[in-house]
């Protein structure tokens, strides 16, 4: 019985002491001052962002973690952070962790593929565009929808996109269409699509290349009608805090970066996801 | 879904599939140990008897109250929300900078410590009120009758809903990777976009939770039974002593 008091009290004052802990375990990651640029992203998204074990293609060890961030998005985080002669740090973060993450100063910025819409533009700031893509749809290959043109051939079809994004707000405009619920990740829609819960999911078009590069079960359709989009939704920009002095030097940076530079950037990303084999 | 698709995925991401999987146990265990402990702490503070009058007695109800309120909040919302809330909110508002890893056990912990004071004032109030009436006639006070007659009961009593929280634990981490926290749920997550092989990716992954909560459902058992002992005592075993007499 002494030995089980003993434990107990043991066991307690471990628990103080581990809770005590957490209120001043401040980590190195703070707005500003410091040497660090931490950018955040959900490294699952290719060819924007992904996680890979190695350290091939130049890729960046990710904050905390055993593995390495790769993709487009990483090469603009890496020129943007040379740019401001500092360290680059990536957080890996849950696509509805960015935006609490960037304003609560977990992070320096979003650099995750991320469009500036109006709605997120009350919340935070954006950079200029640091590439822009069109909206195409992933189907099922083989199926019904495979060959369709224009958006309005998903008359009846069942069809997602992903959750606070405009993909899903685009689907309105087709007529007839069997508007699913919104997912909250392209992962859930790929299983979805591939079992035949849906018959299609909105994306954008290098997402959609890599989709169906990979897994010989989907199709990219792309349209000669297609959705209309506003310039905002379609281009892609880094997310900074409301007010941020960085976001005037970063415009600076992506400036510089031409638009063949951006292109060749992607087809490499493209090229070095890691796909299956 | 393919066999050999299984293979190649577990040949070529198990550092990822294990680091994962060792985060979201190393979370899920001391969240648990800590939300048992702070969990019995209510469980005999909430116990105590309030006496008639003096200062005892408000003191006592306002520790009571805040008690409630904080097992009411934590028991009716959400980890997921209680995530966003406690390591966004602390640093938007507070400008404090958690750990990760640290908020996510204090996060698990919380929540489950929750529960748990619920749990243990179920398994003090199923102990006979006799023992209470005994302990206070040899005149122990609340915690010496605690200690010494009633937590030792209780914690055999609320071993098998400790082990239900614990497996609750680990499959609920899965959602702590709002806040960047790298556990199972997230690594499959990140392996199934880069191979856009779904179904087998998360077939791994609910072997790896499956494997987790099986173990630690045996190991509680196991301890649930050498906490009994045996079934059938000898009072006086019938042997030979040292020197060959029969005893």
């Amino acid at each position: 019985m002494k030995n089980k008091i003993l434990l107990f009290i043991i066991m307690s004052l471990t628990a103080i002491i581990l809770l005590a802990g957490c209120g001043s375990n401040s980590s190195e990651n703070k707005e500003g001052s410091s040497n660090t640029f931490t950018v955040g992203l959900e490294a699952g998204y290719p060819p924007f962002n992904w996680t890979q074990m190695d350290d091939s293609n130049h890729v960046v060890k990710l904050d905390g973690s055993a593995e390495y961030a790769g993709g487009y998005d990483v090469e603009i985080a890496k020129k943007i952070a040379d740019g401001l002669g500092k360290e680059l740090v990536i957080v890996k973060t849950e696509w509805d962790g960015l935006v609490p993450a960037l304003t609560s100063g977990k992070i320096d910025a979003i650099i995750a593929g991320m469009s500036p819409t109006e709605k997120r533009k009350e919340t935070i700031d954006f950079s200029d565009n640091y590439y822009k893509s069109n909206l195409v749809m992933v189907v099922k290959k083989g199926g019904k929808y495979e060959n369709a043109t224009s958006i309005q051939d998903f008359n009846g079809a069942k069809v997602s996109a992903q959750l606070n994004t405009f993909h899903y707000s685009v689907i309105d405009q087709i007529k007839g269409v069997e508007k699913q619920p919104a997912m909250d990740n392209f992962t859930a829609m790929r299983v979805a699509l591939e079992s035949g819960v849906m018959d299609g999911y909105v994306s954008e078009r290098p997402e959609a290349i890599s989709a169906s590069a990979a897994n010989e079960n989907f199709a990219m359709v792309e349209f000669s009608d297609g959705f209309e989009t506003s310039e905002d939704d379609t281009a892609i920009a880094v997310g900074l805090q409301k007010g941020s002095e960085l976001t005037k030097k970063i415009n600076e940076i992506l400036a510089g970066i031409s638009e063949e530079d951006r292109n060749s950037m992607m087809d490499a990303a493209i090229m070095n996801q890691p796909a299956a084999k | 879904m393919s066999f050999e698709w299984v293979v190649i995925i577990i040949q070529e991401n198990w550092p990822m599939f294990l680091r994962g999987a060792g985060m979201t146990l190393l979370i899920s265990l001391v969240g648990t140990i800590i939300g048992t402990i702070i969990g019995l702490l209510i469980g005999v503070i909430r116990t105590i008897p309030i006496p008639e009058h003096g200062a005892k007695k408000g003191m006592l109800k306002v520790l009571n109250a805040i008690l409630s309120i904080y097992i009411e909040f934590f028991r009716g919302t959400p980890m997921i929300v209680q995530a966003m809330v406690i390591y966004y909110g602390s640093a938007l508002a507070f400008g404090m900078d958690m750990d990760r890893i640290a908020a996510a056990i204090f996060i698990v912990s919380i929540n489950t410590g929750a529960y748990m004071a619920e749990i243990v004032r179920g398994g003090i109030v199923s102990i006979d009120k006799g023992q209470f009436e005994a302990a206070h006639a040899i005149g122990m006070n609340h915690f010496q009758t605690m200690m010494n007659v009633v937590l030792p009961q209780t914690f055999r009593n609320i071993l098998p809903a400790t082990g239900n929280q614990f497996v609750i634990n680990i499959k609920d981490t899965s959602v702590l990777n709002v806040i960047s926290v790298s556990e199972l749920f997230f690594q499959t997550k990140s392996i199934a976009g880069n191979n856009f092989r779904y179904f087998e990716s998360f077939f791994v992954a609910s072997i790896l939770y499956l494997i987790m909560t099986f173990t630690v459902t045996r190991i509680l058992r196991f301890v649930e039974k050498r906490m009994d002992g045996p079934d059938n005592y000898d009072l006086i075993k019938i042997g030979t002593n040292s020197r060959g007499e029969k005893i």
